[in-house]
């Protein structure tokens, strides 16, 4: 059946909805019940609840497992997870973390918990990440950290900035938040740079309801992390490092281990929805899927297109039109961080770049509620925005 | 020699067999806890304000009486939103009698802690301590601490808080339930923070509510946690993540249901203990006396050492050794722990002799009647047999 033949078809104008419930671009995959509850018996077990128990320390080595490294140190968010490892590695007496500006809306707040100032570099165009190019301009006497952050597609420039890093003696710490899953050069993200957090909310391919965590090779830093979870005590109970209350509950690590096991599964799922898109979207003139590097190990989970300059209508529109038939697509980032208002300090020079790119992409629904069918269906909407365009730009002018 | 009691700290076999953590610990059966999880993973509804967390949040409004309750991750990321929202700086003045959360609140705001003494008597927080505090330095706000399911002195420091224009706000981690002359905690200060950690007689294994009348505060607060349509959006200083999940929700809800019955149990052992204790030289139970309802969620000793004949630090090595977790209450006290902050320039002699002699035994849920029978006969014993006792702890060290 054609998809939205007329305009008044689309929602937007009075149509049906093209789903009758919300397809959005988080994850919110389901891991196996039998398995949470597996895990769930440790909990009745040791009547621990939170605070290094057994689930979490099993998580823990586990993940370490899973991403070939020594260590993973679990937090209630991979937001205080940052907040921590951005306190423990920025070198004393410096302010300033150069990072992207193209990026996750919250991260300069994080840098700023931190008490820290975000110094925003450019993206790579092609790539849309921070490489060892955009951020070397950025780096001065004031360098506390360099903050390689992963996009959501494909992994950022981690050994362009391992060099960079250990050409300036600048500490580097990735925001891998969407890249559980990936490898780069064949080599796990997780042992890039001094450290490399990530996210286990319930949007993300693995999901512990809420949750996060850090890897690292390196033991002292490890050590300090667990402290600084738990207020600053260390492990003899003294208070040492500075620290807060972000430690994960047993509960949301049964969570996270069930999620785990079954994660080969989704990526697998996962695929086939990312290729129906690619052969979806191939015949649809104006829109460019961001490619997955096939050589590379991929989640595969997230979505996201350019709108070329021959896509007819803006992408404020086009986003109007997908709410509102039900498909909760998000622009990829935007504004641009250094363009958002904030109670703290930031600084940046020229941002041409990400200004423009800022304004091109969009996240297409993906996950666990998408089906292959309905992908397909998706890539036919957008044709059919494509071939009625210019109507819908004269329908909606107050939607331009 | 008379002979004593054999005593897992000279080698004999503890008195429990699995280690006795000194929380409350409450949480739901197998197959209630199999039936809750079945119900989220079947609405597929895991975080952002689901509608476990909506429920739980209105049900707390509505039985602690107060306009915002909003649910977080924890109680220290509840503090820590608290002190953004009000804007604190320069001084706060807080308790060092208290755990460290309290005070390293502050470290996450513009403000810094001033340490304030005790009263000798409660080991509370009073309008008398703090008051030369407020005449000598410029304080931006007092952060107040209603511990162990009993408060401080909250309408008096109201009181002084008013008289100098500064905002009170509370960390009342273990007031769940508690009132004083019958009005609930959670509705004092500008904010109130209570705790929902495992070890509080209201658990979401972690978690915690900020709760205030103000909606200005409120809105504050919810624009910083995550706001999800409720309310007006405003500006903050800057965001942060202070999500409470389904997962912890479901669990608070199942505890928050089963409340009345915890409190019973917990006020039942309480006089138990109270009543088997009484007779015991140099150890007196700490009541609860600045609250008309307590949860009595913490057993709370004071040990006088020249009269029960140990020290106290030997009385917590011997628990420990019978796997009984004893804990030592608020020590050390936050002045001698912190080494990162200025040394306060008032004395704060209360608070550590205080400190000193705090014994906290467990009000755990899995502890029966007949668990807390024998260890008031052992804490009966050990101090029978303390000077012999505390000899040989001596001689091994």
């Amino acid at each position: 059946m054609e998809v939205k033949p007329r305009t008044e078809d689309f929602a937007l104008f009075g149509g049906q909805p093209l789903f009758d419930s919300i397809r959005s671009i988080s994850n919110l995959v389901q891991p196996d019940f039998d398995k949470f509850l597996s895990y769930s018996r440790l909990i009745f077990e040791d009547q621990c609840y939170s605070g290094g128990g057994r689930v979490e320390q099993l998580l823990e080595s586990r993940l370490a497992e899973f991403h070939q490294v020594r260590h993973s140190v679990s937090f209630c968010g991979g937001f205080w997870g940052l907040v921590l490892a951005m306190k423990a590695l920025a070198l004393q007496g410096r302010t300033e973390v150069v990072m992207p500006s193209l990026t996750y809306r919250r991260l300069a707040d994080i840098v700023a918990w931190a008490g820290l100032i975000p110094h925003f570099c450019e993206v790579d165009p092609l790539r849309l990440c921070i490489t060892a190019e955009t951020a070397r301009p950025c780096i001065n006497g004031n360098t506390a950290l360099l903050l390689g952050v992963h996009p959501i597609v494909n992994s950022c420039d981690g050994e362009g900035l391992e060099a960079l890093s250990a050409e300036t003696g600048v500490p580097l710490l990735f925001d891998a938040v969407e890249s559980s899953y990936e490898t780069l050069n064949g080599r796990r993200v997780g042992t890039f740079g001094r450290a490399e957090c990530f996210s286990m909310q319930s949007s993300k391919l693995l999901n512990a309801f809420e949750g996060g965590y850090v890897t690292t090779n390196d033991d002292a830093l490890a050590s300090h992390l667990r402290a600084a979870r738990n207020y600053g005590f260390d492990a003899d109970g003294k208070l040492s490092a500075s620290g807060m209350n972000a430690k994960q509950n047993e509960i949301h690590a049964a969570m996270a281990l069930a999620a785990l096991d079954d994660v080969d599964e989704q990526v697998q799922v996962n695929r086939r929805r990312y290729d129906r898109y690619k052969v979806g979207l191939a015949s649809v003139p104006g829109v460019r899927l961001v490619p997955f590097d096939e050589r590379e190990r991929n989640g595969y989970k997230n979505i996201v297109v350019e709108l070329l300059d021959d896509w007819p209508i803006s992408r404020d529109l086009t986003l109007a039109l997908l709410h509102k038939d039900n498909m909760l697509c998000r622009p990829y980032y935007y504004p641009p961080l250094h363009q958002k208002s904030t109670g703290y300090a930031m600084v940046w020079s020229d941002l041409s770049q990400t200004e423009d790119l800022a304004k091109r992409f969009l996240m297409l629904p993906c996950g666990y509620f998408i089906s292959e069918e309905e992908v397909g269906q998706v890539c036919d909407y957008l044709r059919a925005i494509h071939s009625h365009g210019g109507e819908l730009a004269r329908r909606a002018p107050q939607a331009r | 020699m008379r002979k004593i009691l054999p005593l897992a700290v000279f080698g004999a076999t503890p008195m429990f067999e699995r280690p006795i953590a000194k929380g409350q610990r409450f949480f739901p059966s197998w197959a209630q806890y199999e039936s809750m999880f079945r119900d989220i993973f079947e609405r597929q509804y895991y975080t952002n304000h689901g509608p476990l967390a909506q429920e739980l949040e209105g049900r707390l409004a509505e039985r602690l009486n107060v306009r915002h309750a909003m649910c977080v991750t924890n109680g220290f990321i509840g503090l820590a939103l608290s002190g953004q929202a009000l804007g604190v700086r320069g001084g706060v003045v807080v308790p060092a009698h208290t755990f460290v959360a309290t005070s390293r609140s502050l470290d996450w705001t513009e403000a810094r802690p001033l340490f304030c003494d005790v009263d000798p008597t409660s080991g509370m927080m009073t309008a008398e301590v703090v008051a030369p505090l407020l005449s000598r330095q410029s304080v931006s706000a007092i952060l107040a601490v209603n511990p162990w399911g009993d408060c401080c002195d909250v309408t008096g420091l109201q009181a002084l808080a008013d008289q100098y224009g500064i905002p009170l706000y509370l960390d009342s981690a273990h007031g769940f339930g508690c009132e004083i002359a019958g009005r609930p905690v959670g509705t004092f200060g500008a904010i109130e923070v209570i705790s929902f950690h495992s070890d509080n007689i209201l658990s979401a294994c972690e978690g915690g509510v900020i709760c205030t009348q103000s909606d200005d505060l409120a809105a504050s607060v919810r624009n910083m946690r995550s706001n999800y349509g409720m309310g007006p959006p405003v500006p903050v200083v800057k965001t942060g993540n202070g999500r409470m999940s389904e997962a912890q929700a479901a669990v608070a809800l199942f505890n928050l249901d089963h409340y009345a019955e915890y409190k019973q149990r917990n006020e039942q052992l309480f006089g138990t203990f109270r009543k088997g204790l009484a007779g015991i030289p140099g150890l007196a139970v700490r009541v609860p006396s600045g609250v008309s309802e307590s949860n009595y969620q913490n057993l709370i000793c004071l040990i006088d050492e020249a009269t029960f004949g140990l020290r106290r630090d030997y009385l917590w090595r011997i628990l420990r050794a019978e796997n009984v977790l004893a804990g030592r209450g608020f020590y050390p006290p936050m002045h001698q722990s912190l080494s990162t902050h200025e040394s306060p320039t008032n004395s704060l002699l209360h608070t550590e002799h205080y400190c000193a002699r705090t014994i906290e035994l467990p009000m755990n849920q899995a502890l029966t009647k007949e668990d807390a029978a024998r260890l008031i006969e052992l804490l009966g014993s050990i101090q029978r047999d303390a000077n012999v006792i505390g000899r040989q702890l001596a001689e091994a060290a």
